[in-house]
């Protein structure tokens, strides 16, 4: 297949990294100290950060490419050099077509400048010729759902309308190949939707699309294959599937990483030594699938008599808020902890989640008067793994705005 | 980009970015070229946002210049006695003063032009001088209104009308190379060091000071008179003005030529200093 782009052992050094601004003081002491070293013979170290290193990829004429990856893997880098905004270090960036890139799209339109103005005139700076703007004026401004607005100043605009406009706009220009970098995070769910649908009529088009996102389930919907960059390198590339994927146990595995971490909480009487997750089996674990047994384990240390702690497990996906909460509040229990190691066990028979990757907190309660003994604290992170079964076509991704909770269910259709 | 798209269906125009040296310089001039609507529509908006939200709106660009004119002509036609050398010193001010603040806006709004558009610059491919040059080119509109308010105001300033004023056309144009000249180093400049931002109106105000507009280019012993020209190429082009606008006479041939030498030595110069850092600037800005 025909390349669109092709990108063969690129990187791109940023030559000035770190917080400090660049000025002429420094500049000329650093020439000065630089030459000093060469003249004692010393070779200078290339500085600065390395964004991208030796990253090589090819995207196909009319192909819809993802790149992903965390924050500061290099996505945008590689975004702004096949839209020539910045220049590769090394290596070399192969572009057939003509480009627009939609990146923040919404900083470009000018605050003091009417709807009206701004697309007459972003849409010539991002390209557009003035008969094409003409022709397409009223498909943008419909687009952007700002025609009630169009000779306000921008700047009396909500900042999502601001970047509906930005991305109206620069939607459409007449590329072969578009360059969209977290478009999506633009404007309500209802302008979200129409963003993806845009971008997915662009690629039925026979546009070719290089797509950098953290919405996973919109680069599922609309990637065929991607990159999942990883400190400025390819860790991973292939169909979009086997990328997320990739890219999922890579954000389990820094979950992991991070709940295993040694953990000791004191709190008032005791310490929670460490917290681990167990299998029916006993087994220590981290990946767990739909409908299995999970057994917390918190490893106790009494410093004195401590009667009757009551041990509260709590199991949330990230966002503020448990989804399940285990107490012994609940099933009110008699003993007492003697000073010594002891270990405290939760059984929850049957986990009713989705596959995802999930975060375990605790808390301790003093039996009367309701005290914290311990303080809700997250101590470990667990991940429903993937299951065919019940993962449908978007099962890889686990799309966020889905309920995690599964319940049994069933449907009936009664008619007439 | 009409260029570009009438390419087009051919299509399969294969760009190369490596990560070695730049283009040389006739490309990008070539490139240049290819963007002149975007330098047009830089301009408009620059144009068009300069007196938004202004009670007198475009009327600044007739009151600063009469402003200018009278301080100038109390402080060094009345109390310095300077001489118009022919012409009344209300004229003889006004005629170089309108070039001469052309010169300062395009020059400072130029030189600021990537860091104030520095939104566009990370995100959008231009060829950078493309902002610059609509900076400079949107300065031309008040020196339309000002050449038009010394041609208006010259039966009341004791000048008279002449066929030599055909000429500003091409004067202006000479001006806005030496604009762009001045402007494109310095703008990629600020982008690596904001010092000069600050060095900047400082710098020009020492430029008005050692350019012919408050006193006549004839205190220059004639003799230093070219070598004076070639190292301030706009000397010889307020001079022109003058000539033209108040005196009614033609432009000293000689010293214009001096001046344009002087200014291509600067735009080379400017223009190679500016591609050279280039690649750099949407890191940076």
């Amino acid at each position: 297949m025909a390349y669109a782009v092709r990108f063969e052992d690129v990187i791109k050094r940023y030559s000035r990294g770190g917080p400090r601004y660049p000025s002429l003081r420094y500049e000329l002491a650093e020439g000065v100290r630089r030459f000093g070293a060469r003249l004692k013979g010393e070779r200078s170290e290339p500085h600065g950060t390395l964004a991208l290193d030796r990253v090589s990829f090819e995207v196909g004429e009319g192909e819809a490419f993802a790149i992903i990856g965390p924050n500061g893997a290099g996505k945008t880098t590689a975004l702004k050099l096949v839209s020539r905004i910045s220049y590769p270090t090394g290596g070399q960036v192969r572009v057939r077509g003509r480009v627009a890139a939609l990146i923040e799209v919404g900083s470009g339109v000018h605050p003091e400048l009417t709807a009206r103005e701004n697309i007459w005139l972003y849409g010539q700076i991002l390209g557009m010729s003035r008969s094409e703007i003409r022709r397409r004026f009223d498909e943008i401004v419909e687009f952007a759902e700002l025609g009630h607005v169009l000779d306000t100043p921008v700047k009396l605009y909500s900042s999502g309308m601001q970047m509906r406009l930005g991305f109206a706009i620069a939607s459409h220009l007449d590329p072969e190949i578009f360059v969209v970098d977290e478009a999506l995070a633009v404007g309500d769910a209802g302008f979200q939707a129409k963003c993806v649908e845009r971008m997915t009529k662009l690629v039925a088009e026979g546009r070719t699309l290089l797509f950098v996102s953290h919405a996973l389930s919109a680069v599922e919907a609309i990637c065929g294959r991607g990159v999942f960059l990883l400190d400025g390198r390819s860790a991973f590339a292939g169909p979009t599937r086997a990328v997320l994927r990739a890219y999922l146990e890579w954000i389990d595995e820094a979950a992991r990483r991070r709940g295993v971490r040694p953990l000791s909480v004191a709190g008032r009487g005791l310490v929670i030594e460490r917290v681990t997750l167990h299998g029916p089996g006993g087994e220590e674990r981290y990946a767990f699938r739909t409908g299995e047994a999970l057994i917390v384990w918190f490893h106790v240390r009494a410093l004195e008599v401590v009667p009757n702690p009551w041990f509260s497990v709590g199991v949330n996906d990230g966002r503020p808020g448990a989804l399940l909460l285990c107490s012994m509040l609940e099933r009110p229990m008699k003993y007492v902890l003697e000073p010594g190691n002891h270990i405290i066990k939760c059984r929850i028979g049957s986990l009713p989640l989705g596959p995802r990757t999930y975060e375990v907190w605790a808390s301790v309660r003093e039996s009367q008067g309701a005290a914290d003994l311990v303080d809700w604290v997250c101590v470990g992170a667990f991940r429903v793994a993937h299951e065919e079964a019940v993962a449908g076509p978007s099962g890889a991704t686990v799309p966020w705005m889905y309920g995690p909770v599964r319940v049994d269910h069933s449907w009936a259709v009664e008619s007439g | 980009m009409e260029v570009q798209a009438a390419t087009l269906p051919v299509r399969r125009i294969e760009l190369v970015i490596d990560g070695g040296p730049r283009p040389r310089l006739g490309q990008a001039l070539r490139e240049l070229w290819a963007f002149r609507h975007t330098v047009l529509a830089f301009a408009e908006r620059d144009v068009r946002l300069k007196y938004k939200q202004t009670v007198l709106g475009v009327l600044w660009a007739i009151i600063q210049p009469l402003a200018l004119m009278l301080v100038f002509t109390v402080a060094f036609g009345r109390l310095a006695k300077v001489s118009g050398g022919g012409a009344p010193y209300p004229a003889f001010s006004l005629s170089a003063l309108v070039p001469w603040m052309f010169l300062q806006t395009a020059v400072t709004f130029g030189a600021n032009a990537l860091l104030m558009d520095s939104a566009i610059i990370r995100k959008v491919y231009l060829p950078r001088e493309v902002p610059v040059l609509g900076a400079v080119a949107q300065a031309g509109v008040d020196l339309a209104i000002g050449v038009a308010l010394v041609i208006i105001l010259s039966p009341a300033l004791g000048g008279h009308f002449s066929a030599t004023w055909l000429l500003v056309p091409a004067l202006a144009v000479l001006l806005a190379l030496l604009a762009v000249a001045v402007a494109l180093p310095l703008a990629a400049l600020n982008v690596y060091f904001r010092d000069f931002r600050y060095a900047l109106p400082f710098a020009l105000q020492l430029w008005l000071f050692a350019s012919p507009v408050a006193y006549p280019l004839s205190v220059v012993p004639a003799q230093w008179q070219g070598f004076y020209v070639t190292l301030n190429p706009a000397a010889g082009i307020l001079d022109a003005f003058r000539r033209v606008l108040a005196l009614g006479m033609l432009p000293d041939a000689r010293l214009l030529a001096a001046s344009l030498a002087g200014t291509a030595v600067l735009l080379w110069s400017g223009y190679r200093l500016f591609k050279g850092l280039e690649p750099n600037i949407a890191d940076v800005v």
